[in-house]
């Protein structure tokens, strides 16, 4: 069935592709459009935090736009009050809103159960307003103005390129550690957390220790996104940031898939084009087919569209298994792998 | 002093409209260990039904009939369609489900109904007096005096009727009281019926004061959690002494702390949660929960 004798070369051939065809697209697309895979991209970022936190460790955060308005407001108040080169801010962001996310998990992560839902739910909510409240710093209403990177001399694209890249980066790190977290050790724990806590804790696993970690990348992450959101808008204000926010990132992350990393880029590309689409028919139609989306992916696709894909193909291989084995003729088996691998 | 108890008192009218979501919430919760997210939007699309149904001219106190029953078989339709299929599964997948009731409900009512608000018929009759000082409505006693009366009702069907010790037996030992030949299911399903009227009664107590809105009971479920959290997530009674208690610190902690003031105010019964997670995380009236491993 599976590949056991050329994963490595796949892989390699794969990213390698996918890298070829990020690095491509300013060549391909409009710039408005290029501006909007940008977007997609910082949302993206985002998503694989809730993925980190919802699908390899079980919980489930409702703030995680909350954390994104707290990353593009630590890059932007640096950037218009300190002067601070926009890039420089990035780690900055990342590192503060890991912080708020330790503060926030700290009372909240330490029991099993739904105790984090909860509490970020409020947070969500709170968050518009809090920006507003504290508008010496935040600019209030009228929002911040952000300075506009330059490309350096070497680059050899214009503004808006440049500006992909950065976000390409920053999702190229996030799903980098993501990867090193979810693979070996790290990973197993965190399976074996949320699969069954209590096992993993009589095995010596501590459960509020690593549910934090995680819960730092995973905020983390998100402060990296928004801090690019910000960078990449130029402008930020309370607008940008309501407490639909955080359901617009629980959406992608559900769509694509909870425990895959493509499933949150496919997810971020769904919410950043799909309410376009709907606001201009009913402003009410692009949250019904949310609603809809997270109740019929949870009742009939819980591994979102990447966990649909990968399930379709092993039984397409599995069907043309048998097939093959009917027709007593060896197995091709390296053709059939190709297939498996996401 | 004067306006340290008029605070108090407005507190614990609008922390009886919290107490009674929580005990919506602390329901389910007990019958299926789900949050329902939702439960807050349910309560709105209830309410804009009996809204409707006073527009085209039914009396309020038939209408209010007519849709708490009608509420019943919404919580009932709820849990058939899409929460029994996978009540069973991962907390973090039904939290998902119950957040995308949050949302259908939400788009729903703003289909329909639209986003301007809209005038409810007030309850109570508009009378008040003033008792060395502090401002009395009926407004206040009238929501006070609902929470007790409901909170008795509930608390007798629990303890002294057949009917109540199946709902708690089903809660707390399916297995076991599926083997004594008690339908567990449909003693769940009753108590999604029951507490989406409950929470209809809040979304009905609280209508006249902020106007109808699709997003009316937002604010009010994160202070139903929040009551929930204090009060602890098994006990009812918890509950609606939690509700009360948020009530009463929200309206004294927005008019002291200067920081907080009218704009967030939204922030006390979330710091308030927080706070009892560190300090006392199964609440105050709660059980703590007992694992054999």
């Amino acid at each position: 069935m599976s590949n056991l004798l050329q994963p490595k070369s796949h892989v390699i051939l794969g990213t390698v592709f996918l890298i070829a065809a990020f690095a491509a697209l300013p060549a391909l697309l409009s710039s408005f459009l290029l501006f909007q895979v940008s977007l997609v991209l910082t949302y993206a970022m985002a998503g694989l935090g809730l993925n980190l936190l919802l699908g390899f460790s079980g919980q489930v955060c409702l703030a995680q736009g909350a954390f994104f308005a707290c990353g593009a407001y630590t890059t932007a108040i640096l950037n218009t009050r300190y002067g601070i080169d926009p890039l420089l801010t990035l780690p900055i962001s990342t590192f503060v809103t890991a912080l708020v996310g330790v503060a926030i998990g700290l009372p909240a992560l330490r029991l099993p159960g739904l105790q984090l839902a909860i509490v970020t739910f409020g947070i969500a909510a709170i968050v518009p307003q809090l920006i507003l409240k504290l508008g010496d710093f935040t600019g209030g209403v009228t929002g911040l103005n952000m300075d506009v990177p330059v490309p350096p001399t070497w680059f050899f694209g214009d503004q808006e390129a440049w500006l992909y890249y950065l976000c390409a980066a920053g999702a190229g790190l996030c799903v980098l550690v993501m990867r090193r977290l979810v693979r070996g050790d790290t990973g197993r724990t965190l399976r074996a957390l949320r699969d069954n806590t209590l096992i993993a804790q009589s095995m010596g696993i501590d459960l509020t220790r690593t549910r934090l970690a995680v819960f730092a990348i995973s905020s983390g992450f998100a402060g990296l996104g928004g801090g690019l959101y910000a960078i990449l808008n130029g402008f930020i204000s309370p607008q940008s940031f309501l407490a639909s926010k955080s359901i617009d990132i629980l959406v992608g992350t559900i769509i694509g898939g909870a425990s895959s990393i493509s499933g949150a880029f496919i997810g971020a590309v769904f919410v950043v084009f799909v309410p376009d689409w709907a606001s201009e028919i009913s402003p009410a139609l692009g949250a019904l087919i949310y609603g809809l989306c997270l109740i019929g992916m949870m009742l009939l696709a819980r591994e979102g569209v990447v966990g649909l894909a990968i399930k379709g193909v092993r039984h397409l291989a599995a069907a043309r298994d048998l097939q093959q084995s009917k027709q007593r003729s060896p197995a091709p088996n390296a053709a059939i792998g190709e297939e498996i691998r996401p | 002093m004067v306006l340290f108890l008029q605070l108090i008192l407005d507190g614990l009218a609008s922390g009886a409209i919290y107490g009674a979501l929580a005990l919506a919430l602390v329901l389910i919760y007990r019958a299926t260990h789900i949050v329902n997210f939702g439960q807050g939007e349910m309560a709105t699309f209830s309410a804009y039904l009996a809204w409707q149904l006073c527009e085209w001219g039914v009396p309020v106190a038939l209408s209010l009939l007519i849709v708490a029953i009608l509420s019943f078989g919404l919580g009932v339709g709820v849990f058939w369609l899409v929460v029994r299929p996978i009540y069973r599964a991962p907390s973090a997948t039904v939290a998902v489900l119950t957040l995308g009731l949050f949302v259908i409900f939400g788009a729903v009512c703003l289909w329909i109904w639209g986003a301007e608000q809209q005038q409810f018929p007030a309850i109570f009759p508009d009378m008040g007096w003033t008792l060395g000082g502090v401002r009395v409505t009926a407004n206040m006693l009238g929501l006070i005096a609902t929470l007790c009366v409901l909170a008795i009702i509930l608390a007798c069907v629990f303890r002294f009727t057949r009917f109540g010790l199946a709902m708690r037996a089903s809660a707390a030992e399916p297995e076991n009281s599926a083997l004594v030949g008690l339908r567990v299911e449909r003693m769940l399903t009753l108590g999604w019926g029951l507490a989406a009227v409950v929470g209809f009664l809040a979304a009905v107590l609280i209508a006249p004061h902020l106007f109808l809105s699709p997003s009316m009971m937002v604010p009010v479920l994160i202070y139903a959690l929040a009551s929930a959290t204090l009060g602890g997530w098994d006990s009812p009674m918890g509950a609606i002494a939690g509700g009360l208690m948020i009530g009463v610190a929200e309206s004294l902690g927005a008019t002291f702390l200067p920081f907080i003031g009218a704009e967030l105010r939204l922030c006390i019964p979330i710091a308030v949660a927080l706070v009892v997670l560190l300090a006392c995380p199964a609440g105050l009236f709660g059980r703590k929960a007992v694992i054999r491993v």
